[in-house]
């Protein structure tokens, strides 16, 4: 049985599942339950600020679902040390920027501590995060930081690309004994599409092939899957088959599926939301030149944010975007 | 081998350490792993295992000495009697950055660098990674095909076509082998093309006798898709033996400029090879025009384009009466465009060379030839101007002169040249 519902609507359903299979399972942030706006019955509340996990404190009670004051520092580190400690938290990150003021307990704790003690730690913690651009929310809160988290061993990053993944991703992540850093991109919340009930799971670390080409391989994450679709279905017009991979995980990151679909096509666009420097698409093109360097019939394209912060101006925004254009544009110039 | 045993640096501030206890005695066995030492520094005592197995030996340091950090206090060695030189682990201790260095090496250092093989087309074009690979595999020059990229890159499907057309060469010896265009049934004809052309050179004898023959238009050592063996000198007398291995039996053997000099070779050398013979502007010595034109030749080909190198060497092939027709030389000057792009310079000087050497070493032995011979020769032909003195020194040979035409005789008259050989091959 499935039935329409947008991602975020997908994310609570993980959620209340993954609540209801484990007691250990505990939902914190800022004004997840509702704070001040919460009614007595609980039927009113906020649900965070895009109201993603509204409802969730009627069924599972404020000890469960529990507000933190604004102070990602606090409720970050609460976090690690009650996952360290036995119980299985979800903490929602309002928005990816402010990764800034709660990188501590993610770089140098959570990321640390099963290394650091010989394995007898585990931090099972997923940080669920909103990450991207597209709603207008201005340079510091629209920028799309994976490649942060990325970066440091002993974190996990996920990024799903329509509702039934981050179902089933995210309920991976939460039962995952390790941190994961679940993001949610803005370019896909309010997408909607038929999503199966009840309790599954997608592996993270694997990546999905969305589309089979032969030509090109648009290796794709989050919400540039769309993009790349609609480049391929452009291609397909002009004759070029182009095969569209969705990452779902950038740590760890499914090399395998990139290389083998580079040997397949020998060439590769890889399109990515966030700016160009440090960038998960320019570590792709690395790995491809380095290890799939016998299989290249063109020069690896990035297809990126420009070097600037997000601007707020909706023109400039989207300007700001990857499109399908650019990706179009970046295979016209491979031959 | 011996190990050494030196004070360890256990710590950021660790600068010393003390020996608390040396629980062996020199001279026994141990066991990698085994507590050999126990130091104190920095208010802890700290247990430290053998780096390795074998003897126990040498205590350099006593019981209760403090030392910094890298002294040497003992070590092991495989033997109880192996030597361990203190002088050396000094030595390394003093210069860590040696230490440190001891190892590195460039791996494949004596390999050939990336894109260092030539084939001296002139410049280096594109080669995308994916058709290198495939040309690795397949034992190709990628630099040897032709690419359909942007910018003339040579793609992987390039190179898979390029390996698929040279499917069809025959080899002509251990690791030669060399691009024979057949065509028609029959007795076989062999076309030997001159310097710095190829089986196109034949272009309008080819359909006549295809009509009646078996036809192979042997393209020589570095021309086209044959091989271009690396050599200082591709010599007539090797142009002749590889053309035997590309036809069975005998053949009627026709040859233009140059490749008449291969022609005489493959008769002198091979008479049971050949049923006739046809010089098409045949020479035993090459005329101070001819080596001036093979002075720049090579060293035009390696500067210039297809192009411009067809329409330099247009005025030497043809005839003033051909030459002023505009439309044909036009049209003649887009073939031969795409004929010279089919020698590479390196290929020139080798051929150029080999007809050098070549060169008055066989005037005396035309009258040897014995098969039935024809020679065209033509009046205006400004490289080999004496041609036909070559039918007189052959033994029963009939000569043939096209008035008014240059040395690309078979190309400017083909009417003539296509009767004489008609008649002669009977």
């Amino acid at each position: 049985m499935s039935r329409i519902l947008s991602t975020g609507g997908a994310i609570n359903e993980a959620i209340a599942i993954a609540m209801r299979t484990d007691p250990t399972v505990i939902l914190m942030g800022e004004d997840v339950a509702g704070g001040g706006d919460r009614s007595k019955d609980g039927t009113e509340e906020m649900g965070g600020v895009l109201g993603t996990t509204r409802g969730l404190v009627g069924e599972f009670g404020m000890n469960r679902v529990r507000d933190t004051p604004i102070a990602e520092m606090g409720l970050i580190g609460t976090a690690v040390g009650a996952a360290a400690t036995g119980l299985r938290p979800i903490a929602e990150l309002m928005f990816m920027d402010f990764l800034g003021t709660s990188l501590d307990p993610l770089l140098n704790q959570a990321s640390k501590l099963r290394y650091m003690f010989g394995g007898k730690v585990k931090v099972p913690l997923t940080v669920r995060t909103v990450s991207g651009a597209g709603m207008q929310a201005a340079a510091q809160h629209s920028q799309s930081l994976y490649w942060i988290t990325t970066g440091i061993p002993g974190l996990k990053t996920i990024i799903p690309s329509n509702p039934v993944d981050a179902k089933g991703l995210l309920l991976a992540a939460i039962r995952d004994d390790d941190p994961v850093i679940f993001c949610e991109p803005k370019g896909i919340l309010n997408q909607s599409t038929e999503v199966p009930e009840g309790d599954y799971e997608i592996p993270l670390g694997k990546a999905n092939i969305v589309r089979e080409g032969s030509d090109v391989s648009l290796v794709a994450f989050g919400a540039t899957v769309r993009i790349a679709m609609k480049a391929a279905k452009a291609l397909e017009g002009a004759g070029t088959s182009a095969e569209v991979v969705d990452l779902r995980s950038l740590s760890p990151l499914d090399e395998e599926a990139i290389l083998t679909s580079l040997e397949k096509t020998g060439r590769m666009v890889i399109i990515d939301e966030s700016t160009p420097r440090c960038s998960i698409a320019r570590d792709i093109a690395a790995v491809c030149v380095d290890k799939g360097f016998d299989f290249l019939q063109a020069p690896v394209k990035c297809v990126t944010a420009p070097h600037t912060p997000v601007p707020f101006s909706e023109v400039l925004e989207q300007a700001f975007l990857p499109s399908a254009q650019d990706v179009l544009d970046s295979v016209g110039q491979m031959g | 081998m011996a190990t050494a045993i030196s004070m360890p640096k256990l710590g950021m501030t660790m600068e010393e350490g003390t020996v608390i206890h040396w629980p062996l005695e020199p001279g026994k066995a141990v066991e990698k792993g085994q507590v050999v030492l126990v130091i104190e520094s920095e208010k802890a005592e700290v247990e430290i295992e053998a780096p390795a197995s074998g003897i126990f030996r040498h205590i350099y340091i006593e019981e209760g000495d403090t030392v910094p950090c890298g002294t040497l206090l003992a070590a092991i060695t495989e033997t109880a009697d192996e030597p361990f030189d203190v002088d050396a682990f000094h030595a390394a201790e003093e210069r860590p950055e040696v230490k440190g260095d001891r190892g590195l090496r460039v791996k494949g250092d004596s390999d050939p660098k990336p894109g260092t093989t030539s084939s001296g087309t002139g410049a280096r074009k594109p080669i995308a990674p994916a058709a290198r690979a495939v040309a690795r595999k397949l034992g190709l020059d990628p630099q040897q095909v032709a690419g359909t990229g942007p910018n003339g890159r040579v793609t992987k499907q390039d190179v898979e076509a390029y390996a698929k057309a040279r499917e069809a060469l025959i080899p002509v010896d251990r690791s030669v082998s060399l691009e024979v265009l057949t065509s028609g049934t029959g007795d076989p004809v062999v076309l030997l093309p001159g310097l710095g052309t190829d089986v196109s050179a034949f272009a309008r004898q080819i359909p006549l006798l295809a009509e009646r023959f078996r036809v192979h238009g042997v393209n020589p050592r570095g021309v086209g898709l044959s091989d271009s063996p690396s050599s200082e000198s591709y010599d007539v007398a090797q142009m002749a033996a590889d053309a035997t291995a590309t036809y069975p039996g005998s053949a009627h053997v026709i040859g233009a400029s140059l490749g008449s000099a291969a022609a005489l070779e493959l008769a002198l050398n091979h008479p049971e090879r050949a049923k006739t013979l046809t010089l098409i502007t045949p020479f035993v010595d090459v005329s101070p025009r001819l080596r001036a034109l093979g002075d720049a030749w090579p060293r035009l080909a390696a500067q210039a384009d297809p192009e411009t190198l067809a329409a330099t060497l247009m005025p030497w092939f043809f005839s003033t009466s051909f030459l002023a027709d505009d439309a044909a030389r036009a049209r003649t000057l887009r073939g031969l465009a795409q004929t010279v792009a089919r020698v590479p310079a390196t290929t020139l000087d080798r051929m150029i060379t080999g007809m050098l050497s070549w060169s008055n070493s066989r005037s005396t032995d035309l009258s040897r030839i014995s098969v039935p011979t024809l020679v065209i020769s033509a009046s205006e032909d400004l490289l080999v101007p004496d041609s036909g003195l070559i039918a007189q020194a052959i033994p029963g040979a009939t000569l043939l002169v096209v008035e008014g035409a240059g040395h690309a005789v078979a190309l400017e008259s083909p009417d003539l040249v296509n009767q004489a050989i008609t008649a002669h091959l009977g």
